[in-house]
């Protein structure tokens, strides 16, 4: 449990409950937020680029973190489900003709029912088992949206996507864009965070930690279980239909297994099962690609004749040894990491 | 439906599945030893294979050398692996392992490109492209003529010797009688005098092995390159349909998945069901974790508190 | 006494956030951001015309003093190019990066362009089209904003397309999509003809030479089948206008079969298929282990005889040679929208003796150091045109596009690359026919026009 500052006790139920306690958290807050809503005014569109990647991946993670992280419940197929949620949502605006504003809610409402069908399994299976059984959803949900309904689904080629308007302004660049994402990850935030310490976040713990033991006390798991695969496809709906409003394109191929087993890395890198761990992890391993990238022209300078071989090879080679060393040295991950650090600030100079 | 094509379908089904059935092979046996389930074993292949590319043309081996050698470094390779990144993760939960093996694939994967480029390479051939042809048969109107590619016809015949010799292994060794008993319970095994350490980096190095043997006799008929490991994610589904545990069930799971891909790539006369041969593997996955999770051979456990 | 005082300022905080959400809600439209934003409409569905009108040439327009046209010595002029140089398009893409750095360096050791030195800055996105957007985004507010971007990919042309209108960015393209170059696009550029024109092309010239070429059991009628990836680029020779005109061409078009994306794909099952259905020409828009491995199992199954096989210009490569072999290779037939390496012929001559000075390795003499050699060659072309109309100080991205899409045939190299855009058409419409002969690709006929296949939306 984190430490508190001394003289910070709890007066009443509602202050129990409170997660900013102190008034600083909400100038805080309110300053970040501040900070963030002025950058598209002052920031160029590359940092905005990456800040809109980020925040959409913050969400699909934040999803992923309440199935794996809260219930255990291990998903391969994260990059499926937003496939799913971008398809419904551009079909709903280009279609239909509704607004982005309306199709993203039901974007992520889609996929969170495709996200249940694939969760069905979790029924009879667990583990691997049900890795596997996402991992279909990762293979037949692609082959789906290529072969079925072309000419609504316009097979392999994907739609093109509209960009979102909202009362005569278009979202179009990635500074204005990051407006929408970054309303839509203050909402997401605000709910997984208060899933986790609801009643529904500790049932899914107490699946996660022995399913058994959960269902002799009383929570049905199959019923959790599901309620988890909803949301975390839920979540992954919502970010596919912002990523595929981002760049007004969308096919089968936008999302695939290895964005799905990155995703799962974030979840880990963070910090499984902790409400900032998605932001923490999704910020980490995007900005270590994005070095990777800026960096690796300079590397492949020293050794010209491996210059393309050197590109090409970093970025796997660094996300994959930074998620064994998490693994290996901090299975907590990066909330833990925080969590320590502020415990220690706490109790200065004493050791922890 | 094609019912004069089914034989070929069928056979050259079955022949795509020895491959498959390797794979699998491998994969049984390191989860038969530690509970683990190895998302990496694909890219473990396809460097066993790269190595063998290079050791045989770039190094101009002779073929046995070559291979040899190739298949002594995946051994090695196999044993790191376990040293290194697996071991630290003894007692950790499912997930971590899980990540690991997922890692370590990505950690090949760029290893790869670094020591051999992302270019495809062609693959000394190790048996004649000319296939073995089966004698016509013609049943009234139609013939039935049926060709083998000889490539893929040996890496059966190594699937089935496999599948026999570890079958003997596993019964009659002490070895392997150990192997079992670590899978049964790490800890009592330790307590019997055991060495649990070297019994799970041995099964990595057999199953890489075995795999690697695989992705030669595939380098060889059709060509290497860095999507060779996607064979692995054929071999997912063949083993869950097989059932974990067993090692005939990974052999009958890796024929039957590529036969389930010929006959849907084959016989439907409707061309969207027809196009659904790639996603058959996984259908029948689903299908399979729905009916019976155990898989065809597998054990099933009883779970208590 | 703290709970006090959280109380007392939570309604302050409230009213804040409220400030600042309509801060935020009406700060898109209202207030000026520091991005360019693009002069031309970006209301209407982007038509690749123009708003200004097209620059005329130099002579007609009124001369200001300051512009300058020469000797631009002093003065860099960058050229940015990034795509994928590791997944399943290596063999064609890794060579592409060499072909760029070699054309840029022998551009500079040519006085560059008019002088100013030619600078090269790129990225790997890995595939990753997450990565791609990143890329671009930080490429596009470069200092200068980039005048011609490079790019190899469909994937990474179909998800950037409205960019390249917004932000006023000509992009020369590898990756020829119809869809990606002709549907809400306009400022890409391809390099060769576009997939299904190739596919028309080849089916012009099957119709009137097939008594020629036809294996010898194939029957007279032509019925054709599609073996290739179930992806993007795999279907975009086969899309509908496609099999419209090779029906009204009187060609028979059987099926389309999928195979698997990957080096050991097995491709008997399709072929087989195929055979059923009666195709004897078996078309596919794959490269490397694709057509390899089609060519392969066709001579396994004894089907060469009955089937001729042909595939878009990038099948025919030294990596599908190498893989497939020279004899399984042979009689595959290809378009070739460039000169190629054993050709007789002055810009050839320039990108093998630049080859050969930078030491490049033998598998990297391939169609895709030919290409990028001799795209640099074009992008200078393009640029010189641009500075001769509005002068190197006032070159922008109109100024590019209203240069390309006006001057008619860019020669590349003299002719190595054939490129023609005008106002509505985004990729060159002229290829020839070309076969494998014994490990050589040998052109068949004289430069042909495609017909007009692009996507009708």
């Amino acid at each position: 449990m984190a430490l508190r500052v001394a003289g910070d006790f709890d007066t009443s139920y509602a202050r129990d409950m409170a997660t900013l306690r102190q008034p600083w958290h909400w100038w805080a807050l309110l300053g970040f937020l501040a900070v963030l809503a002025l950058l598209p005014q002052v920031a160029g569109s590359y940092l905005l680029g990456i800040l809109n990647t980020i925040a959409i991946t913050v969400i699909t993670v934040q999803g992923l973190n309440i199935l794996t992280g809260y219930a255990g419940q291990i998903s391969l197929g994260q990059a499926a489900f937003m496939t799913v949620g971008g398809y419904i949502s551009a079909l709903l605006v280009s279609r239909l003709g509704l607004s982005f504003f309306v199709a993203l809610p039901l974007a992520g409402l889609g996929a969170g029912l495709v996200g249940l069908a694939f969760g069905l399994p979790s029924l009879r299976v667990k583990g691997f088992y049900l890795a596997m059984a996402t991992l279909a959803a990762q293979f037949i949900i692609p082959w789906f949206v290529r072969n079925a309904y072309r000419d609504v689904l316009n097979g392999a080629q994907g739609l093109v996507v509209p960009v979102p308007e909202l009362a005569g302004v278009r979202f179009d660049t990635p500074n204005s864009y990051f407006y929408i994402t970054l309303a839509v990850v203050c909402i997401s935030t605000y709910v997984a965070h208060n899933i986790g310490r609801s009643r529904l976040g500790r049932a899914l713990i107490a699946i996660r930690d022995n399913d058994l033991a959960a269902e002799v006390l009383g929570i049905n798991p199959f019923k959790y279980k599901l309620q988890a695969f909803f949301i975390s496809a839920f979540y992954a709906g919502v970010a596919g239909a912002l990523w595929a409003h981002y760049t007004r394109h969308i096919n089968s191929e936008t999302f695939d297994l290895i964005d799905s087993v990155w995703f799962l890395g974030m979840v880990v890198i963070g910090g499984l099962g902790t409400s900032n761990g998605p932001i923490f992890g999704a910020v980490f391993v995007r900005l270590l690609r994005e070095a990777v990238v800026l960096l690796s022209p300079a590397l492949g300078r020293l050794f010209p004749a491996l210059e393309a071989n050197i590109l090409a090879a970093l970025g796997p080679i660094v996300f994959g040894t930074a998620l064994m060393l998490f693994l290996i040295f901090e299975p907590h991950g990066l909330a833990h990491r925080w969590q320590v650090l502020k415990a220690a600030w706490r109790l200065r100079p004493f050791a922890h | 439906m094609n019912w004069a094509l089914f034989p070929q379908f069928f056979v050259t089904g079955l022949l795509n599945g020895g491959p498959i059935a390797l794979v699998a092979l491998g994969l049984v046996l390191i989860f038969k030893s530690s509970k683990i389930f190895n998302f990496a074993q694909g890219h473990i292949l396809m460097l066993g294979t790269f190595t063998a590319w290079w050791l045989l043309t770039q190094a101009a081996l002779p073929t046995w050398a070559g291979i040899g050698l190739a298949l002594v470094v995946v051994m090695l390779m196999g044993f790191a692996i376990e040293r290194v990144a697996l071991r630290p993760l003894v007692g950790q939960p499912l997930l971590s392992i899980i990540l690991m093996t997922l890692a370590l694939s990505q950690v090949m994967q760029g290893g790869a490109i670094l020591l051999f480029t992302a270019q495809q390479r062609r693959f000394p051939q190790l048996f004649p492209l000319e296939p073995y042809k089966l004698p016509e048969i013609t049943i009234g109107e139609t013939t039935v003529r049926i060709i083998l590619k000889q490539n893929l016809v040996w890496s059966f015949v190594i699937a089935m010797v496999a599948v026999v010799l570890f079958a003997l292994f596993f019964q009659y060794t002490r070895m392997g009688l150990a192997m079992r008993a670590t899978a049964e319970d790490h800890q009592l095994a330790r307590s019997i005098g055991l060495r649990v350490n070297h019994i799970f980096g041995l099964a990595w190095a057999i199953s890489g092995v075995v795999a690697t043997v695989g992705g030669i006799l595939l380098a060889s008929l059709s060509g290497l390159g860095l999507e060779l490991s996607i064979i692995a994610l054929k071999a997912f589904p063949a083993v869950l349909l097989g059932g974990l545990e067993s090692i005939p069930g990974a052999i009958i799971g890796g024929l039957a998945i590529g036969a389930i891909e010929a006959l849907v790539q084959g016989l439907p006369k409707d061309s969207t069901i027809r196009s659904m041969w790639p996603i058959a593997p996984y259908i029948v996955l689903v299908i399979a974790l729905i009916v019976r999770p155990e898989g065809l051979f597998g054990l099933k456990r009883i779970e208590r508190i | 006494m703290r709970t006090v005082r959280l109380f007392a300022v939570r309604p302050l905080v409230l009213v804040l956030i409220v400030v600042l959400l309509a801060l935020v809600a009406c700060a898109p439209g209202a207030a000026p951001t520091p991005t360019p934003q693009p002069p031309t409409p970006t209301k209407a569905p982007p038509k690749p015309t123009p708003t200004e009108a097209p620059a005329e040439p130099t002579a007609t327009k009124p001369a200001e003093p300051e512009k300058r046209t020469q000797n631009l010595e002093g003065e860099t002029i960058t050229l940015y190019h990034f795509g994928d140089i590791s997944g399943p398009y290596a063999a064609i893409t890794t060579p592409l990066v060499d072909g760029f750095n070699d054309a840029v360096a022998w551009l500079n050791e040519q006085g560059g362009i008019r002088g100013a030195k030619v600078e090269v800055v790129w990225a790997d996105d890995g595939g990753n089209i997450e990565e791609a957007i990143s890329i671009y985004n930080r490429f596009r507010t470069s200092d200068p904003k980039p005048l011609i971007l490079i790019i190899y990919g469909s994937p990474e042309l179909e998800a950037l397309r409205e960019r390249f209108v917004e932000d006023q960015i000509v992009t020369l393209t590898a990756g020829v999509s119809g869809e990606g170059l002709y549907v809400n696009s306009g400022w890409a550029f391809g390099w060769v003809p576009i997939y299904s024109d190739q596919f028309g092309l080849f089916v012009d010239w099957l119709v009137e030479n097939w008594a020629d070429v036809k294996p010898p059991q194939a029957g007279d009628e032509i019925k054709l089948g599609f073996v290739t990836w179930d992806t993007a680029y795999g279907r975009a020779a086969s899309t509908d206008e496609a099999i419209e005109y090779a029906k009204s061409k009187g060609v028979e078009v059987v099926g389309v079969e999928f195979i698997e994306l990957s080096p050991t794909a097995d491709t008997t099952t399709a072929l087989l298929n195929m055979q059923a259905a009666g195709a004897n020409v078996i078309y596919t828009n794959t490269l490397a282990f694709g057509p390899a491995n089609i060519l392969k199992d066709a001579t396994a199954l004894g089907l060469r005889e009955q089937m001729l096989f042909a595939g878009n210009n990038w099948a025919m490569d030294l990596a599908t040679l190498a893989l497939a072999g020279p004899e399984n290779m042979e009689s595959f037939y290809s378009l070739m929208p460039y000169l190629w390496w054993d050709e007789d012929h002055p810009g050839i001559e320039i990108i093998k003796e630049q080859f050969e000075k930078n030491q490049r390795p033998p598998q990297e003499r391939n169609i895709a150091y030919l290409a990028s050699f001799a795209i640099v060659d074009a992008a200078r072309q393009v640029l010189e045109r641009a500075i001769d109309d509005v002068g190197y100080d006032a070159l922008d991205g109109q100024a590019v596009y209203n240069a390309i899409t006006t001057m008619g045939e860019i020669q590349a190299l003299d002719g190595v690359l054939r490129l023609e855009y005008d106002e509505t058409r985004r990729a060159p419409n002229r290829a020839r026919v070309a076969v494998t002969q014994g490990g050589k690709f040998v052109p068949v006929t004289d430069w042909l026009v495609t017909p007009d296949l692009r996507p009708q939306k």
